[in-house]
């Protein structure tokens, strides 16, 4: 939605309200000012009494004026423009009349001042519509008018200027008529002038606004659309993974039953088999494992890319992962000899992270640790920087040829100096799981440190601490 | 004697287990899916449920919630045996067991897994 209820015409509306009734304070000061010079610095006299009874009642009705434009300025209504103008046509005219009556007890058209009219006119031409600025003119022009023949032909009194004008001018017929044509010539072309130039402000505006909620009607619609754009994907992506989920049930499910089946008669449970026997159904058995770990391998790819691992984010501390990631291969490492150590600090870096996912790159790289060192021992050491943890695993094995180790994290990649074990998914699933982690994984071969065996390696950012984020 | 209850739509896996499980002494009884495995449960009041999850009818989610609203029956250990996909570190599963354990099982662990709440069994002979 564009923003409701914002109307430019109506801001400016209410703000040129309220300059006029700045300006009628000062009118009123102007006017006392003028009173006072006009008797006592050039010796004009007449009766200055009713000028300040009209001041009085100038700032009685500007008081008024000013609580009604505080209450249209709350008014949130469609009618407030109309409401606004009606304001403003109301005090124009109540404006003109006093003007008109000001005039009266200040010597009529002989008055100078006569030609005040035209700013009322202007301002009326700025505020209000254009018919209605016409209206006002002559109404302006009318009272005027009015004002001079009734003073002209005595329905009421005269007040003269003494020792300013001629007493008797105000009964000039070609003075009046020329004071009355020129006010006329006057406030109209003005009017005419100022209707003219608001108008096409106006014209402008109103173009401007439509332009302005054109655009944000397409901003909108481009919005709306790119986000049943993510949505679509979105419910792809959900749908894709549970295909996944049914695929990698239906393919494992009947091999854990041929292997249950293979391992009740391997375990004898079918009665007692020969040696020759049970060296071919485990061949099968091996076959079928690496089967199993093949398919859990594959579907595993794009279950990380599809960013399920995400969603299993946790606060996590690194030592409890290493700890449980290391369960069970300790044993398996010194039943081949070889020794086993992890270097953890006392403290534990925390990060974010997939529980699972991290022990799987732990234990995958444990292992491969395992297979292939002979003698020696493997070192699981964690360190940490500011923002980010280090894990290394160490081993004092046969190595990696030094043309394997770009490729050793693409995928079915195998050293050419191993045995194929494995599905040989292993390393590039660690590489997808650290990068899901925002972290990077890398091996050196001969480890920089003792220029034996190897070095794998990943680094991943720590947990920020939440007191740094409510800070920025 | 110590009663077991396989709940598994796998007549493969069901064979193998309820073959290792009655060598060691046990009394098995067989349920395909959920429904078959609750009537199972109430009639016969085994000492322990092994379950599968995905199942026709009723599959292993749906088994566990009515199993453990069910207070005549609530108490017995459930171990649920799943494949890769459904393991509760996978995704987080709406209901409780007394523990998971991932297939595929090899006869002595699955001995080992039973005699873990079953000390009582009466070895063959």
């Amino acid at each position: 939605m564009p923003v409701a209820g914002y109307i430019p015409e109506l801001k400016a509306l209410k703000l040129r309200l309220n300059v006029f009734i700045k300006m009628r304070w000062l009118v009123v000061l102007g006017i006392i000012a003028v009173t006072l010079s006009a008797k006592y610095l050039f010796n004009i006299s007449f009766n200055a009494l009713p000028v300040f009874i009209i001041c009085l009642f100038l700032l009685a009705y500007n008081l008024l004026m000013y609580l009604w434009n505080r209450r249209l300025a709350k008014d949130d209504t469609e009618l407030v423009i109309k409401r606004a103008q009606t304001s403003g046509y109301i005090q124009v005219l109540f404006d003109l009349g006093i003007l008109t009556i000001l005039l009266h007890f200040t010597g009529g058209i002989t008055n100078p001042f006569v030609f005040v009219y035209v700013i009322h006119t202007t301002a009326a031409s700025i505020l209000l519509t254009k018919r209605r600025a016409y209206e006002l003119t002559t109404i302006a022009v009318g009272m005027a008018a009015l004002l001079a023949f009734l003073e002209y032909s005595s329905v009421i009194g005269h007040v003269n200027l003494i020792s300013f004008v001629p007493s008797t001018i105000y009964r000039q017929l070609n003075y009046v008529i020329s004071i009355i044509v020129t006010l006329a010539l006057l406030t109209y072309t003005s009017t005419y002038i100022t209707t003219a130039v608001a108008g096409e402000l106006r014209q402008q505006h109103l173009k401007m606004d439509l332009l302005r909620d054109k655009l944000l009607k397409e901003d909108e619609l481009e919005l709306q659309r790119i986000s049943s754009e993510v949505n679509r994907l979105k419910d792809e992506r959900s749908s894709f993974v549970r295909l996944l989920n049914v695929v990698t049930h239906d393919l494992q499910a009947p091999l854990v039953a041929v292997q249950s089946c293979i391992s009740y008669v391997l375990d004898g449970y079918a009665g007692d088999i020969a040696e020759e026997q049970k060296n071919w159904l485990q061949r099968g058995s091996r076959r079928i494992d690496s089967l199993l770990i093949l398919i859990t391998d594959l579907l595993d790819i794009p279950r990380i890319e599809l960013g399920q691992l995400k969603q299993e984010m946790t606060e996590l501390p690194l030592n409890e992962i290493i700890i449980h990631s290391t369960e069970g291969l300790d044993i398996i490492a010194k039943k081949k000899g070889l020794q086993f150590m992890v270097d953890i600090p006392r403290k534990s870096p925390v990060v974010n992270g997939s529980s699972r996912r991290l022990q799987q790159v732990i234990t995958n790289l444990i292992n491969n640790a395992i297979n292939y060192t002979k003698e020696g021992g493997i070192t699981v050491k964690l360190t940490e920087t500011e923002s980010e943890v280090r894990i290394d695993i160490i081993d004092t094995g046969i190595g990696v040829p030094a043309k394997d180790l770009p490729k050793l994290f693409d995928e079915f990649y195998r050293g050419s100096n191993v045995e194929s074990k494995g599905s040989g998914l292993g390393l590039s699933i660690a590489r997808r799981i650290i990068a899901a982690h925002g972290g990077k994984i890398w091996a050196e071969s001969p480890n920089p440190d003792t220029g034996q065996g190897s070095k794998f390696t990943f680094i991943m950012p720590k947990k920020i601490d939440n007191s740094q984020i409510n800070i920025i | 004697m110590s009663k077991i209850l396989v709940i598994d739509d796998d007549v493969d896996l069901s064979a193998v287990a309820k073959g290792v499980l009655e060598r060691e002494g046990f009394t098995v009884i067989l349920a395909s899916n959920g429904e078959e495995g609750l009537t199972q449960a109430r009639k016969e009041k085994p000492d322990l449920i092994i379950l599968d999850i995905t199942m026709p009818v009723m599959d292993g989610y749906t088994f566990a919630n009515e199993f453990n609203r069910d207070m005549t029956i609530a108490n017995i250990p459930v171990v649920a045996l799943t494949s890769y996909v459904e393991s509760p570190l996978d995704q987080p599963v709406p209901f409780q067991v007394t523990e998971w354990v991932k297939k595929p099982l090899k006869p002595k662990d699955l001995v080992l897994l039973v005699k873990k709440y079953l000390k009582n069994s009466r070895k063959a002979t």
